[in-house]
């Protein structure tokens, strides 16, 4: 599926909040890559490192207390140890990025076009009436209706999931070969929040993007994504296609998450499953699997030794855990 | 603010599929007017900067002219406001003295402005180092009276000009500004759209400028006006005091020193003075609340 070029290579990548109760790990050494064209789940509860692992590849941290190491590569950049004025040169271009909170993420005392053709001036030197024809152009292209009239609007105008169009239309302002989205549907209504997945979906097709869709909802990333990646405590623990992550996970971890989430099909009334316990505290992680207290099939090693991610039968799906759910031996047959 | 809360009981079930259809149209109607009284002050104000530039030109009298035939004149047709004891017309001297007041608050809030201003937005957005020495530094300062440093540095600094007032409570005022303009920054400094601004490419100087400015500016508006009544306030404290202008120059404040041993006899002499100075900072005060809750950005009234 992923035969294309390499768009992100993400080696070994670790952020560290150096607090003053010590070093918190918020990213523990993680390794990924995305192709062109390919939408990534990243899945794991709050505080799992996925929203810091994001801003990492972004290249986004704080300027004191943060240590990155490792190596992300955003299309042949490294991000990694970049300065702020090299890392201007991908941002927008090469890589964009999706907010959480539409209420946030504009600016409430400039006019939406102007937010956008800001963007389109300063980096791509259009003069003004190019750059509001094509911001017009680009609120049009996520669904905003008569464009012409928003383009003079104020965010506080808008409802929370015009504003998240707005937000998506800024960040393609440059067309982006990579659109990180960061819980891009959590502000909004569930009813908004299809209609915004469909559309970025659309213009992935559109603008030949890669999409990273980083999410707490199963839900979200089921029928968007080719492949996922769960983490928890700050790394990855099991990643593969959706299919395989979704009916064939070998990670407790990862079934407990789809447990969690309800089901249409359920009786009413039916008690939603929960993993018991709470995500471990990053400044005190055990030698052993993170999961290992909340984990029902924990065993002495898991307490013991770290299991480090290997492969599973299928290719590309990858697991972190020293006893499976399902026994690969099986599977072959 | 008001106005919004009827709204809000329309909508009654409608929740928020309403407000998103109401038109751009209605929107900008329901911004409150800012009503009569504050234009109302804005008028007062202009009447007083007007008098205060065209004194010159003006039918007045001269303010230093003493006619002794017409000592602790009360009010009338002659004299307006009545004459000082040394036969001045005190119409005249009230508003070649708004001259002194006028200049001082807002050359010092200039100097304030100017310095503290894009120190406190450029710690805000800076952080770290530079933003905790700087800070530290200007609390330090804050710590120390300003009235007291003023009257320091100005018994020493002779002979008085009005530049050198300014000077000194301009100087003195930085930590304020400083500080108010740094809270501010950092209000909005943390916000996403910052963010958002800075990863679409963004330069800092764009960031501030463009992004972060719009967004203090009603902040800095408002806490400029009230910084002018304040400034103003102090100028006459120190003229109280005898450190301002040199008299006979005549400043609100100095008249209102000097009418002091004559009370008894003329009234009216401590009266006029006193009220321009008081309804000159009454109205800078109103206007500068007023702007601000106007202002008080979008989210509050969705």
């Amino acid at each position: 599926m992923t035969t294309t070029r390499k768009l992100l290579v993400v080696t070994d990548l670790a952020t560290t909040f150096n607090t003053n109760a010590g070093p918190v790990p918020a990213v523990g050494g993680v390794s990924f890559d995305l192709g062109e064209n390919e939408t990534l789940g990243i899945v794991g509860e709050s505080g799992s490192g996925k929203t810091v692992l994001s801003r990492t590849i972004m290249g986004l941290q704080p300027l004191t207390n943060v240590t990155v190491t490792g190596s992300a590569l955003v299309n042949g950049f490294e991000v990694v140890g970049a300065s702020e004025k090299e890392k201007r040169q991908i941002w927008g271009t090469e890589v964009a990025m999706v907010f959480q909170d539409p209420m946030t993420s504009l600016n409430p005392v400039m006019r939406i076009g102007k937010q956008i053709d800001e963007t389109l001036r300063v980096r791509l030197g259009m003069d003004r009436a190019a750059a509001k024809t094509r911001a017009i152009e680009l609120l049009e292209l996520v669904g905003i209706p008569s464009p012409a009239e928003r383009y003079s609007a104020y965010p506080g105008q808008l409802s929370g999931g015009m504003r998240q169009r707005v937000v998506i239309a800024t960040a393609l302002a440059c067309s982006p070969k990579l659109l990180l989205a960061d819980e891009p549907t959590t502000g909004l209504d569930v009813t908004i929040q299809a209609q915004i997945l469909n559309l970025l979906d659309e213009l992935k097709q559109r603008m030949k993007m890669s999409v990273i869709l980083v999410t707490h909802d199963l839900g979200v990333v089921a029928t968007r994504t080719s492949r996922i990646i769960v983490m928890y405590a700050g790394r990855i623990v099991e990643t593969g296609t959706t299919r395989e992550v979704f009916f064939n996970h070998r990670m407790p971890y990862t079934r407990a998450l789809l447990e969690s989430s309800p089901k249409v099909s359920n009786h009413s009334h039916t008690r939603l499953t929960t993993i018991p316990g709470r995500p471990p505290n990053l400044l005190q992680l055990a030698k052993g699997c993170s999961f290992a207290p909340r984990c029902a099939y924990a065993t002495e090693r898991c307490h013991e030794e770290r299991p480090e991610l290997r492969e599973a039968v299928e290719r590309g799906h990858m697991f972190a855990c020293w006893n499976p759910l399902t026994a690969d031996r099986e599977l072959t047959q | 603010m008001s106005n919004n809360l009827p709204m809000m009981g329309d909508l009654g079930g409608q929740g928020l599929f309403a407000v998103e259809e109401a038109t751009l149209s209605e929107r900008a109607e329901k911004n409150e007017p800012l009503g009569f009284l504050f234009w109302l002050c804005v008028g007062w104000i202009g009447l007083n900067v007007v008098g205060a530039i065209l004194a010159n030109v003006l039918p007045l009298q001269n303010p230093l002219f003493e006619d002794y035939n017409a000592i602790n004149v009360g009010p009338g047709l002659h004299h307006l406001f009545g004459t000082d004891d040394l036969g001045r017309d005190i119409f005249a001297r009230v508003v070649y003295g708004s001259r002194v007041s006028i200049a001082v608050g807002v050359g010092a809030m200039i100097i304030g402005f100017g310095i503290g201003a894009p120190l406190g937005m450029l710690a805000a957005y800076r952080r770290g180092r530079f933003d905790t020495a700087l800070t530290t530094f200007m609390y330090v300062l804050l710590a120390f009276p300003a009235i007291i440093a003023t009257i320091a540095v100005l018994s020493f600094w002779t002979p008085r000009a009005l530049t050198k007032i300014i000077i000194v409570i301009g100087l003195a005022s930085v930590p304020l500004v400083y500080r108010v303009i740094r809270t501010a920054t950092l209000n909005v400094a943390t916000k996403d759209y910052i963010i958002a601004a800075k990863v679409q490419g963004a330069t800092d100087r764009r960031i501030l400028l463009k992004e972060l400015l719009p967004n203090i500016a009603p902040i800095a508006v408002s806490f400029l006006l009230i910084g002018i009544a304040t400034v103003i306030t102090l100028e006459g404290a120190l003229a109280f005091l005898g450190l301002s202008v040199n008299p006979p120059t005549p400043s609100w404040g100095n008249m209102i020193n000097e009418a002091r041993t004559v009370l008894a006899q003329n009234p009216w002499l401590v009266i006029f003075p006193s009220l321009a100075l008081c309804l000159f900072l009454l109205c800078l005060n109103f206007i500068g609340d007023r702007l601000r809750t106007h202002f008080d950005v979008t989210e509050v009234k969705l």
